[in-house]
């Protein structure tokens, strides 16, 4: 469930993303391109057509001379004017019908492959003794009765053109960059809120675990998600009911072994007691130890189920109490008392209030397993001490240490598996003693740790509880 | 000692009683919560010890009619283990101890004497043990025929563990009986109450043993 994808796994992100982005990489500078031509085309056409208004004044000042020749009284003054450009060199040539320069820039004449009709405007570009220009050339009729054609050619620099130019490439660019900015964005947050609901409903997947197999929420995702997690809860239904026949089985095997068990152990401890040969005493005593260990296995097995059936209910419908160890410890004394002087041990108590919410019958439980636990495999004349008490941060702990035998440090890690018991180990135990401990302490969010006791000698097994 | 007992698993209630009459006891046997109200009223028992989960009528139900009936006998409910709701129906019920199975059969009949003690202590305000007497009333020990000597506060305190002979008392418990002893500043008073108490009653056959860190239980000398 946690596996990132790998790198060349198919990544709904990534596809979405490749088909939103790709287009918009290409229609974009596509729309850049179409406002740079709609800006450029209208500014160069004023431009053209302020080009011809120094033509129009140049063919109002053309005249006719009593021999019928065409002039063009032009004073130096009138000509400067008509070239006065702020941003660039403007030149003019004027040509009479039979191509004599009347006025202007001879070379400009030049340029002028064929002569326009009368009233015909001619725009085209060219390059006059290294210089780009833009050229403006007319007909106009001329001479008596109008009847001859004149030539009238204006030219500019560049300057303009190139400055409307620059401003129409800007204003495509900004657009450009206005267009993709929302759209990249919007993109991304839309792939983002498309996906969030999958990757909750995996987080919620995630954190699920054998214990607890609660179905996740579909009703807040879309349809085409909510489709799987359907499955996915109804698998988990599946699941959950194997587990819980399972726990079922378990309770109930125990239970219906519980009675016989315990009548075995009564009869054999009442045979125990009465008189009876001595050839047949130790068989009598391993027949009552067996049931007494058939007797308790049963009964863990059933506590077992029971941590187990509320390890899969939710934090608030477990059965908890406001509980304090230190009462509990006393409690156990008087059950404990009796087995732990008969073994011939000392079972005494350092209780300070130890406040905790939980669960009475299953910290009884705790407690009495990690009791029977020292009982059974400490040995005789050993000290057995309960503690337990709260620590600077008021967390609550409890710990059972007695001054036995003790266990292989190699041996401690095993201690907590189920039906795993020490090699040295003797007695009674069932082997489900401290499995059962961790698994209580576990529903507790409590940590149980086993040790060496005091002076390294013995067992501590010691549980802390969150505060 | 006469008890009846309820409980449906025939071999269980069969292993009970034999080790009840072993001791000494008479022990009549039902597997049915019916019959008992009828059985009571022809027989006077000691104590009655009651299964929860009987066929037909449960225990706490037969325990709620008894108790309609203002019959004040001892009962001792028998819960399954894993059911810890059992105890505190029990206990609403009127039962006036419960005890969880598996059990050993030492600790039933520590409990079934711990109830009758407790009722006879009800009723005539004697209580005894092994050969030590105590006469609440009087406020007065005996160890036989022999009047021994006890202070007001070792009254007080003999009483008490003469009640709850047999089980853990712990020292909060004891010194919350005696006015003006605050717990935490009283242990070492309590000690010397206790070891000249002991020294009084320790020769009327009974033990009373320090229960390290916790408190003290009263025993007859000959149990474990």
């Amino acid at each position: 469930m946690s596996a990132r994808p790998g790198p060349r796994q198919a990544s709904l992100r990534r596809t979405l993303l490749l088909w939103l982005l790709l287009p918009l990489a290409g229609l974009i500078p596509l729309a850049a391109l179409l406002i740079y031509g709609l800006a450029l085309s209208p500014a160069l056409d004023a431009l053209d057509r302020a080009l011809t208004d120094t033509g129009v004044a140049l063919a109002e000042m053309l005249d006719t001379d009593a021999q019928g020749r065409v002039q063009l009284p032009l004073s130096e003054q009138t000509a400067r004017a008509l070239r006065a450009d702020a941003v660039d060199e403007s030149q003019f040539a004027v040509a009479d019908p039979q191509g004599r320069l009347l006025a202007g820039q001879a070379g400009l004449l030049a340029l002028v492959s064929d002569r326009p009709a009368p009233g015909e405007r001619r725009f085209f570009s060219a390059t006059l003794a290294g210089q780009a220009l833009r050229l403006a050339a007319q007909g106009q009729a001329c001479g008596p009765g109008a009847a001859q054609t004149c030539l009238i050619v204006v030219a500019e620099t560049l300057g303009k053109r190139a400055l409307a130019q620059r401003a129409a490439l800007l204003g495509a660019g900004l657009a450009a960059l206005a267009l993709a900015l929302p759209l990249l964005g919007l993109s991304l947050l839309a792939v983002r809120r498309a996906l969030r609901p999958l990757q909750v409903a995996a987080a919620q997947v995630a954190a699920l675990t054998p214990q607890r197999l609660e179905p996740v929420p579909a009703q807040a995702l879309p349809g085409e998600v909510a489709g799987l997690v359907q499955a996915l809860n109804e698998l988990l239904a599946r699941l959950r009911e194997a587990a819980a026949a399972q726990r079922a089985f378990v309770a109930d095997a125990a239970h219906q072994l519980r009675t016989p068990l315990a009548v075995m152990r009564l009869e054999a401890a009442e045979v125990l007691a009465a008189p009876h040969p001595e050839a047949l005493h130790p068989a009598l005593q391993r027949l009552h130890a067996a049931a007494e260990r058939g007797s308790r296995l049963a009964q863990q097995l059933l506590v077992l189920a029971r941590a187990e059936s509320q390890a899969l209910q939710a934090e608030t419908a477990r059965p908890q109490q406001t509980l304090d160890l230190s009462t509990l410890a006393a409690a156990a004394a008087d059950r404990w008392l009796a087995p732990a002087l008969a073994a011939g041990q000392d079972l005494g108590f350092a209780l300070a209030p130890a406040p905790l919410r939980g669960d009475a019958l299953l910290l009884e439980e705790l407690l009495g397993n990690l009791l029977h636990n020292a009982i059974e495999h400490a040995g005789p004349g050993v000290r057995i001490t309960v503690r337990c008490g709260r620590d600077a941060q008021g967390r609550s702990w409890l710990s059972v240490e007695d001054e036995g035998r003790g266990v292989p440090p190699e041996e401690l890690a095993l201690l907590w598996q189920r039906f795993q018991r020490g090699r040295a180990a003797q007695g009674g135990g069932s082997g489900l003693g401290l499995a059962i401990v961790a698994d209580i302490a576990r529903l507790h969010g409590a940590v149980a740790e086993a040790q060496a006791g005091p002076g390294g000698r013995g067992l501590c097994v010691t549980v802390r509880f969150p505060a | 000692m006469h008890i009846l007992l309820v409980e449906d698993d025939a071999a269980l209630a069969e292993a009970i009683a034999a080790a009840l009459r072993a001791r000494g006891w008479r022990v009549e046997l039902s597997a049915r919560g019916e019959p008992v109200a009828a059985s009571l009223r022809q027989e006077s028992y000691d104590a009655l010890v009651l299964d929860i989960g009987l066929p037909g009528i449960d225990g706490l139900e037969v325990l709620r009619r008894l108790r309609e009936q203002g019959s004040f006998l001892p009962v001792l409910m028998l819960t399954a283990r894993d059911g810890v709701e059992d105890r505190v129906d029990g206990l609403e019920a009127g039962a006036d101890d419960y005890l969880l199975k598996p059990f050993a059969i030492d600790e039933l009949i520590a409990r079934l004497r711990a109830l009758v003690r407790r009722h006879e202590f009800r009723r005539n305000e004697t209580l005894s043990l092994a050969v030590l007497r105590f006469d609440a009333g009087a406020r007065r020990a005996f160890i036989g025929e022999q009047a021994v000597h006890l202070t007001a506060r070792e009254c007080v305190v003999l009483q008490y563990l003469l009640l709850k002979a047999g089980q853990v008392v712990t020292r909060e418990q004891l010194t919350a009986l005696i006015p003006g002893w605050a717990a935490a500043s009283s242990e070492n008073a309590l000690e010397l109450l206790v070891s000249r108490l002991r020294a009084k009653i320790e020769p009327g056959g009974v033990n009373l043993r320090t229960v390290r860190g916790l408190g003290y239980r009263l025993e007859p000398a000959e149990a474990p």
